[in-house]
């Protein structure tokens, strides 16, 4: 553990131009501590620059430096750090996560909000996997998530996200509601600037039943060259990295890409070939990525015991709703995509009067959902 | 020395009288017109002069004042040309009085003595007091239209000098060129497919509901809306005299019986100026389009382009049924019962329908429909999404039911409306449509279950009634069933203005 002084330093760092990860974790490492760092940094000495090795124009840098530093009143980041209870983890403090220390390119220092450190090493003992995907997503893929969430999180697995609105989010929900391992999330912005706004409370829930992971100091704004960096923390915190669904050229592509890096396995869940959501996910099945058709197919992978109840070939372990005989025509013409009114129509030869009666009970039945005048099946998650 | 003619001036679509007085006296020669003209209207001078040379008519050299009485009240145009000749001729003694007694001439004269017709025949016309209308012999048709008058016309100031004096009989109006597809409509029987569609199509037809249509491009919105006018029943009376009156104030030609019966469709651009649309305009003012579709529909294509503030300006109108724009000189009432149907796009690369089938972010697909403000998505009673057709069905479906079969459901559903005391359904608010909703328990059932849910605001609840009242209304029923009730649900989709996934 450092001193409250250092963290500060650490985090004004992380900020300054023409430093990223790589010098940081020099910074960090220096023999002569982060105070001899900062106070030559702060007087603009050109020669600890130039100690970091190749640099162009070395001068140029020190003063560019020396000019940031000047900004910096580190006793208000210190109060600052106190007061949001977030914790600094250096690379070399013992309560570092050692999976990240072996990572390739592993960061210098990491903010972490948790109700206790012991959370995070249970988290980090036990299997972990990153389930990933569009913002863009569709019912069926925020769906299928969450349940993976909910029953990756039954079985222990640590479920690893990044918190983003769509499948990030719902495999989180589901996690949550399963409640059986801590749940951890990797985020770009500072701990203290929620983005997605939306998502506020599932930060709040994830804070408090494992832990929020960032690279970036308090008070960062989630800018877009924060996502890749986040992406690889999250590839390089699992085992396993699932894309749920994502567009043929998505963030989640610069995750796998990450996983292939570090030698992480990726699975994909299939979608619809009509579905521009799953075109990416669709691509990496075809390139030879292992499908997830359902929960024992990532327990397998894990080398983990399958679920004691689950019988092979039963996809859906939920008792089906009730619904009236008479509907199931119309529930058979409903699909598990987007299905259009004029769809079932023309399925069932029904005037949209009785279908439209039919599909209402199915709804309240809870068999189908509407959604901006498209109908689908709908998997009630309990 | 002083004559008196009756004539008549444009204010909006309305038409008010004008006394052309005109004093002719010894003194320097000098022609002056007073009485408000505005600049068209003062180069009568001009041309009243050239034609009279040119028809062999003399012109006094004397002092000649022109007034247009009442003279606070602005004119414009040169409809006044003709009654000032006339008056002209009347005071210099070349025509007597008698002829002319309880005649009132409107009409513009070119400089070789022809007579031109003028913008707004029929509210002129409307608003002429005298037995006997003469104007020029094009216009006879929709002069005749009031049906108040006798109306005579002449092509010539020569001719009607000659039939005047009863030298010669009036002549008979030529036929009008028949206007191309002015009584032609398209049929729904076209419509392949769009089963949803159609029903929109007929039930804002029957309730006078509008109707918002969200679908990618090439899906056929554009086709169904310009089936409704085939649809809609004919104009009564009054209904075609006020949008006839309107069409003829704005210079569009009339159809051939003068009076227009069919329900206009007005399909402005999306990049139409406020004034194009609402009406207005400096010196005469014009009605706007949304005036040129009373009575009848008014589609807006692309609604997510139109501006903002345009947009806002329609939605006093469609709430009251008027336009009342006001200038500092004057303002003007312009009649506004349009049914209102709108077409966009399901977000800006168009070819969005559900979450997550388009390349558009979510961000984006906020503020693209963030465009329209709520008060104004709220006009809209049905909004439904339009999706592309099935090849199969395009090139081998069964032709669906033509607008023949479809208007007799609409004309008995429009009876039934007016039973109640309104003109359609859309027009049922508060207690009336309490009392006419007339509830099936099963229909309550479902409502209250949306209420609880939260799909369903209270607002949202007296809509699904209305347009179920319709539903039930075209099926010739008095209790509103639950499968109305879906119906009207499924036709009201909140297509894109509800939260995407996640």
């Amino acid at each position: 553990m450092r001193t409250p002084r250092e963290e500060a330093i650490a985090s004004a760092l992380t900020v300054l131009p023409q430093c990223g990860i790589a010098r940081l974790r020099a910074f960090v490492q220096d023999p002569d501590g982060l105070e001899a760092v900062w106070s030559d940094i702060v007087a603009g000495r050109v020669a600890r620059v130039e100690g970091l090795g190749r640099v162009s124009k070395p001068a140029d840098v020190a003063a560019a430096w020396r000019a940031k530093a000047a900004t910096f009143d580190l006793d208000a980041v210190e109060r600052r750090i106190a007061e949001s209870g977030v914790r600094v983890l250096f690379i070399d403090d013992d309560a570092y996560p050692q999976v990240l220390r072996d990572d390739p390119d592993p960061p210098g220092v990491l903010f972490i909000r948790t109700q206790s450190l012991d959370v995070l090493h249970d988290a980090l003992a036990r299997p972990r996997v990153a389930i990933i995907g569009t913002r863009r997503c569709t019912n069926y893929g925020v769906e299928v998530s969450r349940e993976l969430g909910r029953d990756l999180s039954a079985a222990g697995v640590v479920v690893v996200s990044g918190l983003a609105l769509g499948i990030d989010g719902a495999a989180h929900e589901g996690a949550l509601v399963a409640g059986a391992a801590p749940p951890v999330g990797v985020v770009g912005s500072g701990l203290d600037v929620v983005y997605p706004h939306r998502h506020r409370r599932l930060w709040a829930s994830v804070a408090d039943a494992g832990a929020l992971i960032s690279e970036a100091p308090l008070g960062a704004i989630a800018e877009a060259h924060r996502f890749p960096q986040r992406n690889r923390i999250i590839a390089g915190l699992s085992d396993l990295v699932i894309v749920v669904e994502s567009h043929a050229a998505g963030g989640s592509m610069h995750t796998v890409q990450a996983a292939i890096d570090r030698g992480v396995p990726v699975m994909a869940v299939p979608g619809s070939v009509r579905s521009k959501s799953s075109a990416g996910t669709n691509r990496l099945l075809a390139e030879g990525v292992a499908p997830v058709l359902d929960v024992d197919d990532v327990l397998v992978a894990l080398a983990l015991e399958r679920r004691p109840s689950a019988s092979p070939g039963h996809d859906h372990p939920h008792p089906e709703p009730q619904i009236d005989p008479a509907d199931a025509g119309v529930l058979a013409a409903v699909e598990w995509t987007p299905t259009s009114t004029e769809t079932v129509l023309e399925r069932t030869g029904l005037s949209l009067g009785a279908a439209a009666a039919a599909l209402t009970r199915l709804e309240m039945a809870g068999a189908v959902r509407s959604q901006n005048g498209w109908w689908e099946r709908k998997e009630e998650v309990r | 020395m002083l004559a008196s003619i009756p004539s008549a001036t444009l204010l909006g679509v309305e038409g008010r009288q004008v006394s052309v007085e005109v004093h002719v006296s010894s003194g320097i020669p000098g022609f002056t017109v007073v009485g408000l003209p505005d600049a068209s209207c003062r180069e009568a001078r001009d041309r009243v002069r050239a034609a009279l040379l040119t028809s062999g008519l003399d012109w006094p050299l004397k002092r000649i004042t022109v007034n247009l009485a009442p003279s606070s009240l602005k004119k414009a145009g040169g409809g006044l040309d003709l009654a000032i000749a006339i008056g002209l001729l009347v005071a210099t003694g070349v025509l007597k009085q008698e002829p002319i007694d309880g005649c009132a001439f409107i009409g513009e004269l070119g400089l070789d003595g022809s007579l031109r017709p003028v913008p707004g025949m029929v509210p002129m016309v409307d608003a002429l007091r005298s037995e006997t209308v003469i104007v020029p012999l094009a216009s006879v048709r929709e002069a005749s239209v009031v049906g108040r008058h006798a109306v005579r016309g002449a092509s010539t100031l020569v001719d009607l000098l000659a039939c005047l004096r009863g030298d010669e009989p009036w002549p008979t109006p030529p036929l009008p060129p028949e206007l191309e597809g002015a009584r032609w409509c398209p049929d729904l029987a076209d419509v392949r497919g769009q089963q949803v569609g159609r029903w929109a199509v007929e039930v804002a037809a029957a309730g006078g509901h509008h109707l918002l249509m969200i679908g990618p491009p090439g899906s056929g919105k554009t086709m169904l809306a310009s089936r409704l006018p085939g649809i809609l029943p004919e104009l009564d009376d009054a209904q075609a005299l006020e949008t006839t009156k309107v069409h003829s104030a704005a210079g569009l030609p009339l159809p051939g019986g003068g009076l227009i019966r069919t329900p206009p469709l007005r399909a402005p651009h999306h990049t139409a100026s406020v004034v194009s649309l609402i009406g207005g305009g400096s010196g005469t003012m014009r009605p706007g389009e949304i005036s040129l579709a009373t009575n009848g529909v008014l589609f807006i294509d692309e609604l997510g382009e139109v501006p903002v503030h345009i947009l806002d300006a329609m939605r006093q109108p469609l709430e009251e049924g008027v336009v009342r724009v006001a200038r500092a000189r004057a303002s003007v009432t312009f009649p506004a019962h349009v049914l209102l149907v709108a077409a966009m796009n399901p977000c800006p690369c168009g070819e969005g329908g559900f979450a997550g089938s388009c390349r558009c972010s979510d961000r984006d697909r906020a503020r693209y429909l963030r465009r329209l403000s709520g008060p104004l998505v709220d006009r809209f009673d049905l909004r439904i999404p339009v999706a592309r057709p099935d090849a199969s069905q395009l090139v081998g479906g069964t032709p669906g039911e033509s607008s023949v079969a479809v208007a007799a459901r609409v004309v008995l559903a429009r009876e039934r409306a007016r039973a109640r005391g309104v003109r359609c359904n859309a027009e049922l608010t508060g207690r009336d449509l309490e009392s006419a909703a007339n509830l099936a328990p099963s229909a309550v059932r479902i409502l209250e279950h949306k209420l609880r849910i939260g799909s369903l605001t209270a607002r949202g609840l007296h809509r699904v009634e209305r347009v179920a009242r319709t539903i039930a209304d075209l099926a010739d029923e008095d209790v509103v069933s639950d499968e109305h009730v879906c119906t009207a649900l499924e036709l009201r989709a909140d297509v894109g203005l509800m939260q995407s996934a996640a």
